[in-house]
């Protein structure tokens, strides 16, 4: 034959044809042959032949289907195939068998049933997945990986007081909770609508996803409870310029803080899925005990005004922050001026309001916090403020005398600030008057009047010093 | 015979009869003569002539383009209809429906890839199937019309890509689409620069039509889904049966009219031609002992079964390559898809980051100057190249091979050089803050790229005397700016749209 | 001139059989897709918690299942409530048996057509005792009619 023109195009499809032919045999070996979960039911199928009692028994675990197995709950819009290689998990004689046979631990899912909750609400992970590197999800492009078994009991919280649940179920839970009231989380970070803004509202905190978070520097997996851990062992090293001191924790402890970030969850759960201590927690939110003062002082104002019996330098803030149970400042406020202080906070500084429309707290917990600073002195009858005077003699003064701590432009760094709003708002020319007049003990604020300065320039300061209130306001003295 | 020994012998014979039936000749062709009158008369083989010039079954000729981009779409659209069993074009149900398919639908993971990988093949080989048809001058008379189809095909081919890009519902997708409309949105430039927005908005105009609302939403993801498998499968498949008998109509494929024909063959043996030139056209050709039997012009051999194994062999080539790939790599699939979280850097489909690159300079430029002028461009070649010579030989000969690695040359220096500068020293906002937009829609980098390629043209349109020199110059310099604008766009921006050699070096948020 | 001797195309031949067996595999894996590989709705098996809770002689409906579940001395027995005519619930008459309120199908206490267009007796349900101790009732598997499941 002189060359058959079509000879290589021939051989192009010889080859081509074997190339797909083997292909897609391999394709359908990988899905029906050798795909790991199909493993997994035949040595399942053995287990529980080795553990059949009676005939059929027997006959039942030789008839085992090799099939994908799901459980579809449309309530939590759930499609979990856990269960698939899982085939043991709610079985109580699978105690003794290596995973993925081993039943649940801690007997939980005879009060959990498996086709009542399916497994990815307590667990995370991808439910759709038939491979445990995929069902894992860590490190792959799925919003919620598997939680590790050491926090799972962070979403026992999504359905469940953790307080109330019995001892052993959620310890680190409970731990965490409890760590964040006594380290005054709350001082900086809102959580159901109250506490402070110089950090972010942690409400969704177990909910982020990766992208969230600033990564830049997190090392090691970049999971959000990786990140928690990290972050609470050195804040600025994680969140460049953040201003959340270090704090003082025990591996145990991060291990329990973490584990509360990931409960925190607005989760839009069916109410059949509540447990009634949750609900019960939910009503006591919304009807919330007397107020403690010693308790809110430390949830909301120790974490910056630490025992406020002394002013301090915060080295983050680059700013004095006052001790705002220092005796003497006390005694000069009366309880209106206090509670108007902790409502409105201090507008330019970072004391914020606290009020129920800025911090959330109630007017009955102000109130409470107010009386708990007034146990370190009472109230004391101001003596009357001198008239006010002349505002230039007075800023002289002001110069020489006041403006080396409280800044010429009032604005004040290392002492209060006096150009304020809401200290002009709140603040009495009485109350001004005495501290300049009698000073602060305990606070570098000399006492002026036993220094030479008469009531006349005491006069003259004031008319100054109310300079700087915003005219929108009037101030208390001025009041009728 | 009895009536009932009939019906009986009848209902016997029943199986063979309708074989016999099914073909007119009452059985499977067996010489040349019936292989051609099937060829002829089957409603299947009728789109191929019944001879096939030797010289269109080269493969370094086409390099089985077309075939490819046929065999593709068949692929595509077994697949396409399989997939559309499983999915659910809803945005609470889609992106879970396509998890399905890659996790519990039997054979569905194998499916899905097969189909994406096919759609990037088939995106591929348009644009080589159009830059070969260009080169051997394929498009000059009497195709200059199927050139316009093939146009059309190109853009029906962009637009399933692009319609598909959304359907999964993940964060690629989204955002992908989000840059998309986006650039649709891109006149908006020009009618802000010179302040007629609230008249004349057809940026605006356009991205609603394309979106049905001012985002990507629900009825994005409708229009998309039946745009895609609906509307343009009905558009390509017509424009494919209008190429298909253009290239009939037309004559065959295009080849080189001015050397003389390879000898016909028939059967196994080659004969002399004596005629030069055609005095008739030929139906068929039989075996027999007439004098018209080898004194046909026509480097021909049958197209059954000659064109038939190239066909197949081109087809088994492109379900080949596919199923590989579909067997190693799988068809990505990002977190669904979540409007609060952009990716960053959010990457149209690779076809078109050359463009997203262009439209990171001027919105408008990049998303509708650019791809205008081009497409009018590439429409108008065989109106302006009306030279009948060259047709059929690639480049159009030694010198147009020249031509071609100079202007590669000039293409790809030009257009790394100029991305060098924006890249390291910026543009003219870099420098003069306030200089109103109108001046960079003017004067951008986009612009600068087709006045440098377009001063090229006309340099070695001068030089030469020949335009479809010119034209092989301009195409090959678009060509080169295309495929390094591609490159730039996917390996070296990162997040913020930010120069980086390697994605390892890319910021972690 | 005359046909060339026909000699076997054994490559061609090889393709031909190539590209039928490949394409043949092909269609058949892709034959499989539409045949669900696992059914997407809730699990047809029901656990009913304790056996001890329900009485001897009771009858329970139970509505998610689609079956009337009966404990009798001789032990338990689950009869489906779907009508075998064409899908309607039936209701259940205490010492009576079944009736469908659609087409007016009527069915004995054990399941067997009595009366109306069903073809079929209303199948039993299988039941056995889940590994935690629950009574577990599988609607989409049919034991005979008069098996009974003894605690």
């Amino acid at each position: 034959m002189s060359g058959d023109p079509s000879r290589p195009f021939k051989w192009v499809t010889v080859i081509c044809s074997v190339v797909t032919a083997g292909f897609l045999v391999a394709a359908a070996v990988r899905e029906n042959v050798s795909a790991d979960w199909r493993g997994h039911q035949a040595v399942f199928r053995g287990i529980l032949l080795s553990k059949a009692k009676d005939d059929t028994a027997r006959a039942t675990a030789r008839n085992l289907p090799i099939e994908i197995r799901q459980v579809v709950v449309p309530a939590l819009h759930t499609v979990d195939r856990c269960v698939t290689c899982h085939l043991g998990i709610d079985d109580p004689r699978m105690t003794d068998v290596p995973n993925p046979h081993r039943v649940h631990p801690k007997k939980l899912l005879a009060i959990h049933r498996v086709e009542k909750f399916g497994c990815t609400v307590c667990h995370q992970g991808q439910g759709a997945a038939l491979n445990f590197e995929e069902a894992k999800a860590e490190d792959y492009f799925w919003d919620y990986p598997l939680l590790p078994a050491k926090f799972t009991e962070a979403t026992c919280a999504s359905c469940h007081d953790p307080r109330a649940l019995p001892k052993g179920s959620a310890e680190k839970l409970v731990l965490g909770m409890q760590l964040f009231e006594q380290k005054g989380c709350n001082g900086c970070h809102k959580l159901n609508g109250k506490g402070g803004q110089l950090g972010p509202a942690l409400d969704n905190e177990g909910l982020k996803t990766k992208h969230q978070f600033v990564r830049a520097n997190l090392k090691g997996s970049q999971t959000n409870w990786n990140w928690f851990a990290e972050h609470f062992r050195d804040p600025a090293g994680i969140v460049a310029g953040s201003l959340m001191p270090m704090p003082a924790l025990s591996q145990p402890q991060v291990e329990a803080l973490t584990v509360f970030m990931l409960s925190l969850r607005q989760r839009d759960l069916p109410a059949e899925y509540l447990a009634p201590d949750k609900i019960d927690e939910q009503y006591a939110r919304l009807h919330p005990p007397a107020p403690d003062g010693a308790a809110l002082y430390h949830r909301y104002c120790a974490a910056c005004h630490d025992t406020g019996l002394h002013s301090r330098w915060d080295k983050k803030f680059a700013r004095f922050v006052p001790g705002i149970r220092n005796a003497a400042f006390i005694r000069a406020e009366d309880d209106e001026c206090l509670a108007e202080n902790i409502r409105e906070g201090r507008p330019g500084t970072r004391m914020p309001g606290w009020g129920p429309k800025a911090g959330g707290l109630s007017d009955a917990e102000v109130t409470a916090l107010v009386a708990y600073l007034r146990t370190s002195a009472p109230a004391m009858v101001l003596p009357p403020a001198p008239p006010r005077g002349e505002a230039t003699r007075g800023a002289a003064l002001f110069a020489q005398e006041c403006a080396g701590c409280h800044g010429m432009d009032g604005k004040g760094v290392i002492a209060p600030a006096l150009a304020n709003p809401v200290f002009q708002q709140a603040a009495t020319d009485a109350f001004i008057s005495q501290t300049i007049r009698a000073g602060r003990e305990n606070t570098p604020m000399p006492a002026f009047g036993r220094a030479g300065v008469s009531e006349s320039q005491i006069g003259d300061l004031l008319a100054y010093i109310r300079r700087w209130q915003p005219p929108t306001k009037q101030a208390r003295s001025q009041r009728p | 015979m009895t009536p009932i020994q009939e019906f009986l012998e009848n209902l016997k014979q029943t199986p063979r009869h309708i074989r016999e039936s099914a073909m007119r000749n009452g059985k499977a062709p067996e010489t040349d003569r019936e292989r051609s009158q099937s060829t002829l008369h089957n409603l299947f083989l009728h789109m191929q002539s019944v001879r096939t010039d030797r010289r269109s079954l080269r493969f370094a000729y086409t390099f089985g383009l077309g075939l490819i981009l046929t065999a593709s779409f068949v692929v595509l659209t077994i697949t396409g209809i399989l997939l559309m069993v499983y999915y659910k074009p809803g945005v609470e149900l889609a992106y879970n429906s396509v998890k399905d398919i890659h996790f519990v639908v039997p054979a569905g993971r194998f499916i899905r890839n097969i189909h994406r990988w096919s759609a990037h093949l088939m995106v591929l080989a348009v644009f080589l199937h159009m830059a070969r048809v260009f080169y051997t001058g394929s498009y000059k008379r009497p195709r200059e019309f199927n050139w316009l189809i093939g146009l059309a095909l190109l853009v029906f081919t962009l637009g399933l890509s692009f319609t598909g890009y959304l359907l999964p519902w993940d964060q690629l997708a989204y955002w992908a689409v989000t840059i998309g409309a986006n650039i649709a949105s891109s006149p908006r430039e020009v009618t802000d620069a010179i302040g007629i927005t609230a008249w004349f908005d057809p940026g605006g105009f356009q991205k609603q039509l394309l979106l049905g609302a001012n985002y990507v939403g629900q009825e994005s993801l409708i229009r998309f889904y039946v745009l895609h498998v609906a509307v343009l499968p009905l558009l390509i498949s017509a424009f494919m049966g209008l190429h298909f008998w253009r290239v009939r109509k037309d004559g065959g494929l295009s080849r080189d009219e001015s050397k003389p024909a390879p000898p016909a063959r028939i059967g196994d043996r080659d004969l002399e031609v004596f005629a030069p030139t055609k005095t008739y056209g030929l139906m068929a050709v039989v075996r027999g002992r007439t004098p018209v039997v080898g004194r046909s012009p026509e480097g021909s051999v049958s197209s059954w079964p000659n064109l038939m194994w190239a066909e197949l062999a081109a087809f088994m080539f492109t379900i080949a390559v596919t199923l590989v790939l579909s067997y190693f790599f799988d068809a990505p699939l990002k977190e669904m898809a979540n409007p609060a979280i952009p990716e960053n850097p959010a990457k149209a489909p690779w076809y078109f980051l050359g463009l997203q690159e262009l439209v990171s300079y001027s919105a408008f430029m990049g998303g509708v100057g650019i791809p205008s002028i081009v497409l009018i461009g590439l429409g108008l070649i065989p109106y302006l190249d009306r030279d009948p010579r060259g047709v059929g030989i690639w480049f159009g000969g030694p010198a147009g091979r020249r031509t071609f690695w100079q202007s590669l040359a000039y293409g790809l220096t030009s257009v790394i050089a100029l991305l060098a500068v924006t890249v390291n020293f910026g543009w003219l906002r870099t420098w003069f803050p306030t200089i109103p937009q109108i001046a960079i829609i003017i004067l951008n980098p986009a612009t600068v790229i087709v006045a440098m390629f377009s001063a090229w043209s006309l340099w070695v349109l001068r030089r030469t005397g020949s335009i479809r020199m010119s034209a092989v110059a301009l195409f090959t310099c678009f060509l080169a700016g295309f495929v390094v604008l591609t490159a730039m766009g996917s390996i070296f921006r990162g997040p913020n749209w930010h120069f980086y050699w390697w994605p390892s070096q890319w910021p972690t948020h | 001139m005359p046909d060339s001797p026909k000699r076997r195309d054994f490559l061609g031949l090889t393709a031909l059989w190539g590209v039928v067996i490949a394409m043949g595999t092909a269609l058949a894996g892709v034959m499989r897709l539409p045949k669900p590989a696992v059914q997407p709705g809730p699990l047809r098996v029901f656990k009913l918690g304790d056996p001890a809770q329900f009485a001897v002689g009771s009858t329970t409906r139970v509505e998610t299942g689609g079956f009337f579940l009966f404990r009798e001395e001789q032990g338990f027995h689950a009869i489906s409530s779907v009508c075998t005519h064409l899908g309607c619930v039936v209701a259940h008459n205490e010492g009576e048996g079944f009736a469908c309120p659609c087409h007016g199908s009527r069915f004995s206490t054990d399941g067997s057509v009595i009366g109306g267009p069903a073809p079929a007796a209303l199948p039993w349900l299988e039941i056995v005792l889940s590994p935690d101790g629950q009574l577990q009732v599988n609607a989409e598997s049919a034991v005979p009619k008069g098996s009974r499941f003894k605690v």
